[in-house]
């Protein structure tokens, strides 16, 4: 009887942790879709086709933060584009993938499917250095918010290939 | 029977999309004027006294290793975007050949391939759109930058329809070439951004092109002679304005012997869903001038963008 009910409180305890493990990630997502994130082009040697870019991402700790940063570089690439630098390396702002807003709310589902955990979108980003931020790239903004900066690759030629064959935004030779 | 019905529309399937293609435009990457003059890669010409300056791009791409790496990097990257761009050095090889084949060919009975001094002029390279390409070397000291400048033209309405430019950051060690390849690379997105965007508006409201009338000296008032009570010059722009994409043009200079217009809005396809460019549209007013008032004309083109149409006779 004794192990039985260890053996609940145990699972209980568990299927909580696992709940607000989930609600976290969930927070994290939203986060995403809701642009608080912030992309900027940083120094560095992409190959042909591929861009660095530092995405600073806010979350309760540093390993959330970290986390998400790669989803986050995906969606900045395709959504919302980047600012020329500001620090001397003279790197040009670039456009988003998807100029157009709308393309994300029409095309939902794929979307949903391509951001989710584990999803398509791994296919295009790398961590740079592991995912560990610079020491100057961590900020404690409150008591339960940290903003974390950290740098990726993302594989953005590739990444406009997948979009244009599944139909998502236009090929330069379409209607030719 | 059931068969038969099925190869139909598969053939009616795929004539509609062998006829749903827009005319693609011919793009060609072609270094400045500034640039061709600051490196010493003119050649000049004296017509009359008059010395008139061309750039020499035989003479660039020959000798300038440099131009030879740019226009390849941003062929090989237009390629990848799935257009292949009409190569400077190879256009000039083909044309040379042309011309001493032209020069050539003769009959069995001795005649010679008919050429007007027309046709020797118009064979030249030619692309609807011109990547011109600039770039400077700036010197600080030690460090070596590269400001580059790669500007999308329209051949025929003169409009600068994309652009990336862009100093890019000054480095103590990395060789010339390294820097150039740097720039486009860092500037071609921006660039095919905004053709993109060109091409976005193609499809939404048609080619903008330059159409050009001119009469012949043989017609007696030029384009103020009357047909049905009307003069020429009303007619014309009656059917233009009939024709174009939601009425858009512009006349920008008419006489009794020319009239000019730009920024004309011309579909892209003609009601039986076949691709059109300028000439085939204009052969439309071709054919109305002669079917409702007996007049002929002469048809000219340069490209997909302009037209022009000589009234009066053939």
């Amino acid at each position: 009887m004794k192990k039985t009910s260890l053996l609940l409180i145990i699972a209980t305890l568990l299927s909580f942790t696992f709940e607000a493990s989930a609600k976290k990630k969930n927070k994290q997502d939203l986060a995403t879709t809701q642009w608080e994130y912030e992309i900027e082009p940083a120094i560095g040697q992409a190959r042909q086709g591929s861009c660095i870019v530092k995405v600073w991402s806010y979350a309760k700790n540093v390993e959330l933060a970290s986390k998400q940063a790669a989803k986050n570089a995906v969606h900045g690439i395709l959504f919302k584009g980047y600012g020329a630098s500001t620090d001397g390396s003279r790197i040009p702002a670039q456009h988003p993938l998807v100029p157009d807003l709308q393309t994300e709310l029409d095309n939902k589902a794929y979307f949903d499917e391509f951001f989710k955990d584990g999803g398509p979108y791994m296919r295009y980003v790398s961590l740079i250095n592991n995912g560990i931020p610079n020491p100057n790239d961590l900020i404690k903004i409150s008591k339960k918010l940290y903003k974390v900066g950290i740098v990726v690759t993302v594989r953005k030629d590739d990444l406009r290939k997948e979009l244009e064959n599944a139909g998502i935004i236009k090929a330069l030779n379409a209607g030719f | 029977m059931k068969k038969f019905l099925f190869i139909c529309l598969a053939l009616v399937c795929l004539s509609v999309n062998a006829f749903s293609q827009a005319k693609k435009p011919i793009i060609m990457v072609v270094p400045s004027d500034l640039w061709c003059n600051q490196n010493g890669y003119m050649q000049e010409i004296d017509e009359n006294g008059d010395i008139s300056k061309f750039p020499d791009y035989k003479k660039a791409l020959q000798e300038n290793a440099d131009l030879l790496l740019v226009i390849s990097k941003i062929n090989e990257l237009m390629a990848e975007r799935g257009f292949p761009l009409k190569n400077l050095e190879s256009a000039l090889k083909s044309l040379e050949i042309t011309e001493a084949e032209t020069s050539l060919y003769t009959s069995h009975n001795g005649s010679m391939i008919k050429e007007s001094p027309i046709d020797r002029l118009k064979r030249s390279a030619k692309a609807d759109i011109w990547m011109q390409l600039t770039w400077t070397i700036n010197t600080v000291g030690p460090k070596r930058s590269i400001t580059y400048n790669l500007q999308g033209l329209d051949a025929y309405t003169g409009l600068q329809i994309a652009g990336a430019s862009g100093t890019g950051a000054p480095s103590f060690s990395a060789e010339l070439p390294v820097l150039l390849e740097e720039a486009v690379l860092q500037h071609m997105d921006n660039f095919n951004y905004q053709l993109q965007n060109y091409f976005n508006g193609l499809f939404e409201n048609g080619r903008e092109v330059s159409i050009m009338i001119r009469a012949w000296d043989s017609l007696e008032y030029g384009l103020e002679s009357e047909f049905d009570g009307m003069e020429l010059t009303e007619i014309i722009e009656n059917w233009i304005s009939d024709n174009t994409v939601g009425g858009r043009y512009n006349l920008t200079d008419a006489t009794e012997n020319f009239m000019s217009f730009e920024q004309v809005m011309i579909p892209l396809f003609n009601e039986k869903e076949r691709a059109i460019d300028a000439r085939a549209w204009l052969r439309g007013l071709q054919k109305h001038l002669r079917d409702q008032y007996g007049v002929d004309s002469k048809l000219a083109t340069r490209g997909l963008g302009f037209a022009q149409l000589i009234v009066g006779e053939k």
